[in-house]
């Protein structure tokens, strides 16, 4: 595990828009995990996904498949992020993983990328802005 | 010259087994997984193949086991040379083909080719013409590479071909059968404009059922499935309650869990091949699909049917390859 930054790297911003500093953290899924190594991970996973304006990569390409706990732990992730500003991709490290994501809709909830560095350059991280329309830019500069 | 006609069936197939184990399945050859024995909109292709050599005015058929690829050694020819064959159809289960075989014969007598064997413009289809001589030259190489160092010119089929072993051009061939591109027609009834079911079918009245579909008999589905457009569902399989199934084919006896998202895919039980991908993923561990046992009892090894069956209703191909630990009777000759 461990913690990346989203760098600025000279992204032109639109007129009003503000850059948002986001840290995103890329926590690895790890294959043979005992049910001690599973509680850990999901104790890990929800709990960085719990953090107000949290933005979490899990890296599935450690594992060559899945069963039912861990796609219940995905939708279990999937679903602790819906509706709130947090958020969340997979990487799915083979054509199988993401096969089998997409099996069980997790594709079409939670973006899905073959590598970290997609993941990355992915619209939402590379990109993080948040646009202020221009009255309220004025109420800001009047504060 | 008296012709005789050998169907060759890949010996997995036979075996009634894959030789894949689950462990494989992140690593095998997606190929590994199609099957020539498994119907096709309710279609069996041996069935298409013995009614082609019906229409040469043969009247029997020999069965045999081959290779993985259905491939045949030459001392297993050899046998035939012993049984005073002058001319042998080979024709290996690899592909669906609307070959006239009468066209194929004249081709192969017409140019005097010891071996004759059908291509199309992506290579052979699997079929062969071979005579006494071959024959008896026979050896463990492939007939193809028999008739090309001999300079035999292969007879070029134009007309509409798939290969059944990928699940690609499979499932183009159901994209082709339900819309009629082909002369494979699905095997039931016409509900609904494009929409064939087979007898004891059960849908779901919240079921959406998008044509062109085909699904095959006695398969259910269930409370707001959806299947279709461009999808197989074939005999005896359960799609549960929400799951989607998308421009795919579900082979026989093959159980889908509550709300998935079958597309671009062929299920077969518990394995799911992902056409554009390419991947082959085993659902059992995650509780996604599995096989589900066919109805009624366990069919026998190689049940000989009555010469008749090949017209019975509902055009069912008689002989079903049931479980069996070891080929017993590696030819068997059946009445057409």
């Amino acid at each position: 595990m461990g913690v990346w930054r989203c760098a600025g790297d000279g992204t032109a911003l639109a007129s009003g828009a503000v850059m948002k500093d986001v840290a995103w953290r890329v926590m690895n899924f790890p294959g043979d995990l005992g049910s001690e190594g599973r509680r850990a991970l999901r104790h890990d996973l929800l709990s960085a996904l719990r953090v107000s304006g949290c933005a979490v990569i899990v890296d599935l390409s450690g594992r060559k498949s899945l069963d039912h706990h861990d796609v219940d732990l995905l939708l279990e992730c999937a679903a602790c992020v819906a509706g709130r500003d947090a958020k969340l991709i997979f990487v799915a490290g083979s054509p199988t993983l993401r096969a089998l994501l997409e099996v069980c809709r997790i594709a079409s909830v939670v973006p899905v990328c073959y590598s970290t560095e997609e993941a990355f350059s992915y619209p939402q991280i590379a990109a993080e802005t948040i646009h202020v329309p221009a009255h309220m830019k004025d109420i800001g500069a009047q504060q | 010259m008296e012709l005789s006609v050998v169907a060759v069936v890949p010996s997995r197939e036979i075996e009634g087994t894959y030789s894949v184990r689950p462990s494989d399945v992140a690593t095998c050859d997606p190929m590994a997984f199609g099957s020539s024995r498994k119907p096709i909109l309710g279609n069996d292709v041996l069935k298409s193949w013995a009614d082609r050599v019906r229409g040469l005015g043969v009247r029997s058929l020999w069965l045999a086991s081959g290779g993985h690829d259905g491939k045949v050694d030459g001392p297993t020819l050899a046998k035939f040379v012993r049984q005073g064959v002058e001319r042998l159809l080979l024709i290996k289960l690899k592909s669906y083909a609307e070959m006239d075989l009468a066209d194929l014969v004249r081709f192969h007598r017409d140019r005097g080719n010891p071996i004759t064997e059908a291509q199309d413009a992506r290579g052979e289809l699997g079929v062969c013409l071979l005579d006494r001589i071959a024959l008896h030259s026979a050896t463990d190489e492939s007939e193809s590479k028999r008739a090309n160092d001999c300079g035999q010119i292969p007879y070029q089929f134009t007309g509409y071909a798939k290969r059944i072993l990928s699940a690609t051009e499979r499932q183009e061939l159901v994209g082709d059968g339900l819309t009629g591109a082909c002369a494979m027609k699905p095997l039931g009834t016409q509900i609904r404009d494009k929409v064939w079911v087979g007898e004891g079918v059960k849908i779901a009245p919240s079921a959406r059922i998008i044509g062109p579909v085909y699904i095959g008999a006695r398969t259910t589905i269930g409370a707001g499935a959806t299947v279709g457009p461009f999808s197989s569902v074939e005999h005896d399989c359960v799609i549960d309650c929400g799951t989607t199934v998308e421009q795919s084919t579900i082979l026989p006896n093959s159980y889908l869990a509550p709300g998935l998202l079958i597309r671009n895919s062929q299920v077969d039980g518990r394995h799911l091949e992902h056409l554009r991908w390419g991947a082959v993923a085993d659902l059992q561990p995650a509780k996604l699909g599995r096989r589900i046992q066919p109805r009624g009892s366990r069919r026998p090894f190689f049940n000989k049917a009555k010469s008749d069956m090949f017209s019975g209703a509902g055009g069912a191909f008689p002989w079903e390859f049931g479980a069996a630990p070891a080929m017993a009777q590696p030819w068997l000759q059946v009445q057409l």
